[in-house]
């Protein structure tokens, strides 16, 4: 595979988790447990359209397209389903706020993780979105421990934690797997190493944190079992798209 | 859940000021939710969340005898009002 089609493959698998993961916080908007959730979580989901914006920008840059709004959005929101490069994780609809709760806080401790290997990247301004993103990240963790803090210390939300975990933890290793073209990219010094290598640090931070739980069962040690879960779509993600286009499916050509 | 008043300095400024209050469960919690509830467009560049239940605070008619003490007052107006007084009486 070539380097720059390497690279393209890295930059909108990261693009596309940061902006489906962004849309997911959205959508507590009005719907959050209290007022100040609601304002906290799509915060924090703008935080992570502003990233994606950001790596599209890089992706367009490759290509030698001006990054224009028309531009991006093409980018983000017209890809048939087979386009995208997104994991399920950040596809899969939640059932609840706990789910939501402990998605976001395993999806942000994985992306601080992945923003780390791409400091030193050899695209400067990759390096620099990077740096934005992890002071970002700094606080999006602070905000899910500290609703974590507070509800795994009482048995009752406790168990609907881990109940969720046991949910969305299948999904983990997913989100760890590396798209075709990384091998590619990280010989063109995109990234200091390689997604996969996040697996075995981000479950020893979810054991951490959520301790030796049933709900986790006997968890992988590798990713030994490619599946290509990147380029293929669960359930969730039609409907997703869908919701995420609904607006611009009103009028496609319209000009904000 | 606690109430928590918040506060916000901004740059260059001494003094901190009440910007507004919110629920949390937790100092901490009060702390991250303040800054997306009132500093997301960095309004300030200090943070101070406080719980309400700590405020000291004055019963209602505290302050209200002190209300009727003009002469505590230093604009002149009551001095002014005596000067004219004495130059326009006929004496």
């Amino acid at each position: 595979m070539s380097e720059p089609h390497g690279v393209r493959e890295y930059l909108l698998a990261f693009a596309d988790d940061e902006h489906l993961m962004g849309q997911q916080h959205t959508e507590w908007i009005g719907v959050a447990p209290f007022l100040e959730e609601d304002l906290a979580v799509s915060s924090i989901g703008q935080d992570e359209l502003g990233h994606a914006a950001l790596l599209y920008e890089l992706v367009l840059d490759l290509e030698g397209v001006e990054a224009t709004d028309l531009a991006l959005d093409a980018l983000a929101f017209d890809r048939p389903s087979h386009g995208y490069r997104c994991c399920h994780l950040v596809e899969y609809t939640t059932n609840d706020w706990a789910e939501a709760l402990v998605r976001h806080w395993i999806y942000d401790t994985f992306e601080a993780m992945r923003w780390q290997l791409v400091a030193g990247s050899s695209l400067p301004k990759l390096a620099s979105v990077a740096r934005k993103a992890l002071q970002e990240e700094a606080f999006h963790r602070r905000h899910a421990d500290a609703l974590l803090d507070k509800l795994l210390d009482a048995p009752e939300a406790r168990d609907r934690i881990l109940e969720a975990l046991g949910a969305v933890y299948p999904l983990v290793e997913g989100l760890c797997e590396p798209v075709e073209g990384e091998a590619a990219a990280m010989s063109a010094g995109m990234a200091a190493a390689s997604t996969a290598d996040l697996l075995e640090p981000l479950h020893q931070a979810i054991e951490a944190r959520f301790g030796r739980s049933d709900s986790i069962g006997s968890r992988t040690a590798s990713l030994q079992n490619r599946q290509n879960r990147r380029t293929t779509r669960s359930a969730d993600f039609d409907p997703l798209l869908q919701r995420m286009r609904e607006v611009l499916d009103y009028d496609p050509g319209a000009v904000w | 859940m606690r109430v928590y008043e918040v506060f916000v300095k901004k740059d260059g400024r001494n003094e901190f000021r009440h910007v507004g209050a919110l629920e949390a469960a937790t100092d901490e919690l009060a702390l991250v939710l303040a800054r997306e509830a009132y500093l997301r467009r960095a309004e300030g560049d200090r943070l101070w969340v406080v719980r309400r239940d700590h405020v000291v605070a004055a019963p209602g008619d505290f302050v209200d005898p002190n209300a009727d003490k003009p002469h505590r007052h230093h604009d002149g107006a009551a001095v002014a009002a005596r000067r004219m007084a004495a130059r326009q009486s006929p004496g």
